[in-house]
C-alpha cells in the first residue's frame, strides 16, 4: 500500500526542506495545504500515489486558515436563518445541538460527490524499442488526488449552529436554533425580550428537595381540602403581583400619561434583564392529585417554575412538585413549526427556515424600531406583533388584550 | 528505581492528572517522563483520566492515590457525601411510601376572615398600638405604615368605616360587644372610652379596637348591620333598635337639637334615631351631614347644610333628620353615597341622582351653580349604574358591564392628562385585571375617600388610584397613582373602607 509511504510526523520536514519559501512558521500552513504540496511533490517527483489514513468524522482544526475554509464552506450550504427543533426530555440541550449539527453535516457530505478531477499527465514508462527497453512519455488521465474526498476529508467539517433560549435536561420543548447568518437573529431575539409559554404539570401531595418528582423527598401531606376555586384564587394573586412586578421592572415614571396608556394597552414590558416575571398564568387541567398549568413568562428559568409548583402547593397549605415543564413557545416559534427527531433533516430544516424568516423578520424589525424610537424609555410594542403571529397560527392566547374606548 | 517511579506517580498527581489524546501513547521504561504531558498541553484539562494507556502499577497507584474518584462516580444518585451508603430505586420508594403524611388543612376548612389596614397611624386609627407605643425594643414607632398590615380583631368583622382619623369595625354577633372603634376620640365619634389611669376621663386616641357600650334594649340580641364615619360623628345601624349616632353635634349631624356650647370629648351621650318611616336601610356620613336610606327607597338627611349637601332645599343645618324631595320624589333609591360635601343616590332602575357641592364640578353637567340644594337626576347615558361612590372633589360610579365612570376634579384615574371633567369619563377595564386569560373580570364595587378611589373587581382584587396622602393608597410607595394599580393583599377582599389617610378592607382567606 504505502511502498514509499513516510510516516506522517516527518511531513513536516520534507515541506521545510524542498518546498521554496516556507521559511515562515509551519503553524501558518494547515494540515490540508501540507497534504496538497505533499502531493504535488510526489506527483512532480515520481507520481506515486499517497494514501492516507481516511478521516470519515468532521474533525476540529485549530488553525485559523482552515476554520476560515470551513466558514467559507459552510457558506456555500446556503443554511442561514431560524429554525426551531422540539427538544426530547432527558437530554441536555447542548447535546441536542450537537446532534443536529452533526446530521445536518453527515447529510451535507453526503449530498452532492463531484466527479473527481482529472488530469492529464505524461507518465514515463519503458516501451519495447529497437535497442530494448526504452524511455518513452505516455500520456495517461490520472485524477487529481489533491481533491479526492479520501485525500482532503470530508467537504463540511463545522457548521455554525447557535442555540436559543436553552431548556434544562428534564425539560421538553421548542427550542430555536439558528444556522450560519441566523446566529445574528439569535442575539436579536435575546434582545427583544419576548415572552415563552409553558405547560407545567404538577402534582399535589409531596414536596422534594428540587421541586421535581425525581428529587429527595422532604415531606407529604394531604391535598383533599385542594378545589379548583382555591388553586385559581392563588393563581390570580400570582399573576396580581407579577403584573405589578412587570410595571414597576418597566423603568417607566408611573406619573406620566404615556405610563397610562402603555398600561391600558398592556404593552408595558421591561427591556432589559430582570428577575423572572410570569406574564400570564391559568389552570389548564384540574384532577387532583394532578393539575396542569399554562405559564407566559420572560426572562425565566425552567427550575424557576418548578419553584412557583412548589410555593404553589405551599399557598395551598399542602405540597406540590413539577413533573413536567414543556415550552410550547419561544417568542415567534411555537410548537407547530418545531421540528419532531425523526424530522430532523436537511430539507426539512430547510423548509422550516424559509416558513419563518418572514415572520422573524418583521417581528424583530417593529421590536427594535420601537426600542429605538423610545430611547431611554423601555418599553414594547411587540405585544401586537405577537398577537397578529398568533392570530395566523391559532395557538394559545396573547399577553393582555387591547380592549381600549 | 520503583521509587523513582513512585516519585513520578506522586509528582504527575499533585500537578494534574494525565490527559491522553488518542490513546496511542504508551508508558514506556521506567523512571521515562514520556507519559507525562508538558504543562501547557495539561493546561486545557481536557479528557479527564483515560486509565487505558497507563501501565498496570501506575493504574494502580493512580487509583490508590485517587478513591474519591472512583466513589464519586458509583454514589452520584444516591446523596451529598461521598460516603454516603447508595440506595437501590425499591429502598428509595419503600421509604417514601413509610414517609409520614402531614395534614395542615382540614378537608372542609372553613377560610378564614381578616381585616388589614394601612395608613397613617400617629392617630391610632389603624388599631395596631404596637405603631404608636412599641412593645418591644427592636420595634419603632411607625408614621405610616405603606403596605396592608393584619389587624386581629376577635369577631368575624361584617362592617367597616373610616372616618377622619378614626375607624369603626362591626359585627353581626348576638354578643354583647358588637362595635368596636379605635383613632381619635376628642368629640367621642368613639363613644366614651373610660381611661384605665384615671376613671373620670376618657381617652383621647384610642389605640386598639376598643368596644363602644350601646344603649341597646335587647343586647343580645340586636345586630348591627352597619357603620359609618364621617369627620367627627358616627352612625351605626342595627336591625331592630334603629340609628345610633355619637360624636360631634356642631351642625346637627348627630340627629339631635344642637346644644350651644357642648363639650363633645369624653361624652357619654349616643343618641338614638328611631323615627322614620319604614326600616334604614342604609346609612351615610358625609363631612358633617348624615344620610339615611329606608327600605322604601327614600333618603332622610341631617347636619349642615351650607354646600346643599342636606338636600333639603335650603342652606341651613339640620337636626333632625329630614326626607329628601326634589327628583327622587317617588324613586325607589337603592344606594346613596357621600364622603365630602357632595351626595349621590342611584335608584333601582340604574338612574343617578347627585346634589350637594359642584366647586368641582360633579354637577356641572346639569347646572352652573356650585351648590345644589335639591336632589337632581343626572342624565349620564353610561348605561344602568349598579354602584357610586362620592369622594372630596371626584365622583365614580360602575355599570352593570363593570365598567368605572369617573368624573369631577384631581386624580381621577385617566393618567395625569385628566384632572377635571365634568362629563363621565370610562376607566378602560384592562386596569382592573381584565385580559385574556381572564376575560370576565368585572368591577363590582366602588368606594371613595377623601381624594382617592378603591375599586373591587369580581375575583377579589382591590385597585387604587388618587392622591397617597400619608400613604393611604397601600400600594408601598408614597407617590400618587394616577391609574389604577393593584393592591398586594393576601386574601380575597370583600368590602374596603376609604378614609382620609388610612383604609381598612374586609379580606377572606384564600384556603
Amino acid at each position: 500500500m504505502l511502498g514509499t509511504a513516510r510516516p506522517l510526523y516527518l511531513a513536516r520536514d520534507l515541506s521545510s526542506r524542498d518546498l521554496p519559501g516556507t521559511g515562515a512558521s509551519r503553524s501558518a500552513c494547515s494540515r490540508g495545504e501540507r497534504f496538497h504540496r505533499r502531493t504535488q511533490l510526489a506527483e512532480a517527483h515520481g507520481g506515486a500515489h499517497w494514501g492516507s489514513g481516511v478521516v470519515d468524522e468532521p474533525v476540529r482544526w485549530r488553525f485559523p486558515s482552515a476554520i476560515a475554509m470551513a466558514a467559507g464552506r459552510a457558506a456555500r450550504t446556503g443554511l442561514n436563518g431560524l429554525f426551531a427543533v422540539y427538544k426530547p426530555p432527558g437530554v441536555a440541550s447542548i447535546r441536542v445541538r450537537d446532534t443536529v449539527e452533526t446530521l445536518l453535516l453527515k447529510e451535507l457530505n453526503s449530498l452532492e460527490q463531484p466527479a473527481v478531477q482529472q488530469q492529464v499527465r505524461f507518465l514515463p514508462t519503458t516501451v519495447e524499442g529497437n535497442a530494448g527497453k526504452e524511455l518513452t512519455l505516455t500520456v495517461t488521465r490520472l485524477p487529481v488526488l489533491a481533491a479526492h474526498p479520501l485525500v482532503r476529508g470530508p467537504e463540511f467539517t463545522h457548521l455554525k449552529i447557535g442555540a436559543g433560549h436553552r431548556l434544562d435536561t428534564k425539560s421538553s420543548g421548542v427550542f430555536v436554533l439558528g444556522v450560519g447568518h441566523g446566529n445574528k437573529l439569535l442575539t436579536d431575539m435575546y434582545n427583544a425580550h419576548l415572552t415563552r409559554a409553558y405547560t407545567v404539570r404538577g402534582l399535589f401531595g409531596k414536596a422534594t428537595d428540587d421541586f421535581s418528582d425525581t428529587g429527595r423527598l422532604i415531606e407529604k401531606t394531604t391535598f383533599d381540602h385542594i378545589t379548583g376555586d382555591k388553586l385559581e384564587r392563588i393563581l390570580a394573586v400570582i399573576q396580581g403581583t407579577n403584573h405589578k412586578a412587570l410595571l414597576m421592572y418597566s423603568n417607566i415614571d408611573l406619573k406620566t400619561q404615556e405610563a397610562y396608556e402603555l398600561a391600558v394597552e398592556g404593552l408595558i414590558r421591561p427591556m432589559e434583564k430582570t428577575p423572572p416575571l410570569i406574564t400570564a398564568i391559568r389552570c389548564l387541567q384540574f384532577a387532583p392529585p394532578e393539575f396542569q398549568l399554562e405559564i407566559q413568562c420572560l426572562h425565566e428559568t425552567q427550575q424557576y417554575l418548578r419553584k412557583i409548583v412548589h410555593e404553589i402547593g405551599l399557598e395551598l397549605k399542602s405540597t406540590a412538585v413539577c413533573t413536567q415543564v414543556r415550552r410550547i413557545r419561544d417568542g415567534f416559534f411555537t410548537l407547530d413549526s418545531a421540528l419532531l427527531r425523526t424530522h430532523w433533516n436537511l430539507q426539512n430544516i430547510r423548509n422550516s427556515i424559509k416558513d419563518s424568516k418572514i415572520k422573524v423578520k418583521v417581528g424583530l424589525q417593529r421590536s427594535l424600531s420601537h426600542q429605538a424610537r423610545s430611547g431611554k424609555r423601555h418599553t414594547d410594542m411587540d405585544q401586537v406583533a405577537e398577537s397578529e403571529l398568533h392570530s395566523t397560527e391559532g395557538t394559545s392566547a396573547s399577553d393582555l388584550t387591547h380592549k381600549m374606548r | 528505581m520503583a521509587a523513582a517511579r513512585s516519585a513520578h506517580v506522586t509528582h504527575a498527581l499533585r500537578v494534574r492528572p494525565p490527559v491522553f489524546r488518542g490513546g496511542h501513547r504508551e508508558v514506556k521504561g521506567e523512571g521515562s517522563p514520556r507519559w507525562l504531558l508538558p504543562r501547557s498541553l495539561c493546561c486545557c484539562c481536557r479528557a479527564a483520566t483515560s486509565v487505558a494507556g497507563l501501565g498496570g502499577r501506575a493504574y494502580r497507584a493512580l487509583l490508590g492515590q485517587w478513591p474519591r474518584l472512583r466513589c464519586s462516580s458509583l454514589g452520584a444518585g444516591a446523596g451529598r457525601g461521598s460516603w454516603a451508603k447508595t440506595r437501590s430505586s425499591r429502598e428509595v420508594k419503600e421509604a417514601e411510601d413509610a414517609a409520614p403524611v402531614f395534614q395542615y388543612v382540614g378537608e372542609r376548612s372553613k377560610r378564614k376572615d381578616r381585616v388589614f389596614v394601612w395608613g397613617f397611624c400617629h392617630a391610632g386609627a389603624l388599631g395596631i398600638p404596637s405603631f404608636i407605643k412599641p412593645d418591644a425594643s427592636w420595634k419603632k414607632r411607625r408614621r405610616i405604615q405603606p403596605t396592608p398590615y393584619r389587624l386581629d380583631t376577635a369577631e368575624k368583622i361584617s362592617s367597616a368605616a373610616c372616618g377622619y382619623g378614626f375607624t369603626l369595625i362591626s359585627s353581626k354577633t348576638t354578643d354583647i360587644t358588637k362595635v368596636w372603634g379605635m383613632g381619635l376620640n376628642k368629640d367621642s365619634q368613639l363613644g366614651f372610652q373610660r381611661s384605665r389611669k384615671d376613671q373620670t376621663k376618657g381617652y383621647e386616641y384610642v389605640l386598639e379596637p376598643s368596644p363602644i357600650p350601646l344603649p341597646l334594649d335587647t343586647p343580645q340580641e340586636t345586630r348591627i348591620l352597619q357603620v359609618a364615619c364621617g369627620r367627627a360623628h358616627s352612625l351605626i345601624l342595627t336591625d331592630k333598635e334603629g340609628v345610633f349616632s355619637m360624636g360631634n353635634n356642631s351642625y346637627g349631624q348627630c340627629g339631635r337639637k344642637v346644644t350651644e356650647g357642648e363639650i363633645y370629648s369624653e361624652s357619654h351621650l349616643i343618641h338614638r334615631l328611631q323615627k322614620f318611616k319604614g326600616r334604614v336601610a342604609q346609612i351615610v356620613c358625609g363631612q358633617d351631614h348624615s344620610l339615611f336610606r329606608t327600605e322604601r327607597g327614600e333618603v332622610y338627611s341631617c347636619g349642615w347644610g351650607a354646600d346643599g349637601q342636606t338636600g333639603l332645599g335650603h342652606y341651613n343645618i339640620t337636626s333632625v333628620p329630614t326626607k329628601l324631595g326634589g327628583d327622587i320624589a317617588g324613586v325607589n333609591l337603592v344606594h346613596v353615597a357621600t364622603y365630602g360635601d357632595s351626595c349621590l343616590a342611584v335608584s333601582d332602575e340604574g338612574d343617578l341622582f347627585g346634589w350637594g357641592n359642584s366647586e368641582y364640578m360633579q354637577l356641572a353637567s346639569i347646572t352652573e351653580t356650585t351648590q345644589v340644594n335639591v336632589p337632581r337626576h343626572l342624565p349620564f347615558k353610561i348605561g344602568k349604574i349598579k354602584d357610586a361612590a362620592c369622594g372630596g372633589t371626584g365622583n365614580a360610579v360602575v355599570n352593570e358591564e363593570g365598567n368605572v365612570f369617573v368624573w369631577g376634579y384631581g386624580i381621577l384615574g385617566k393618567g395625569p392628562n385628566l384632572m377635571e371633567t365634568a362629563t363621565p369619563e370610562m376607566i378602560p377595564p384592562t386596569l382592573f385585571g381584565l385580559s385574556d386569560f381572564s376575560p370576565d373580570t368585572r368591577v363590582s364595587r366602588i368606594r371613595c375617600g377623601l381624594s382617592q378611589f378603591a375599586a373591587l373587581n369580581n375575583r377579589g382584587e382591590l385597585f387604587v388610584w388618587g392622591k397617597n396622602i400619608r400613604g393611604c393608597l397601600g400600594i408601598g410607595r408614597m407617590e400618587d397613582q394616577y391609574f389604577p394599580w393593584r393592591v398586594t393583599i393576601p386574601g380575597e377582599v370583600l368590602d374596603v373602607a376609604c378614609g382620609v389617610d388610612h383604609m381598612v378592607t374586609l379580606v377572606k382567606s384564600f384556603i
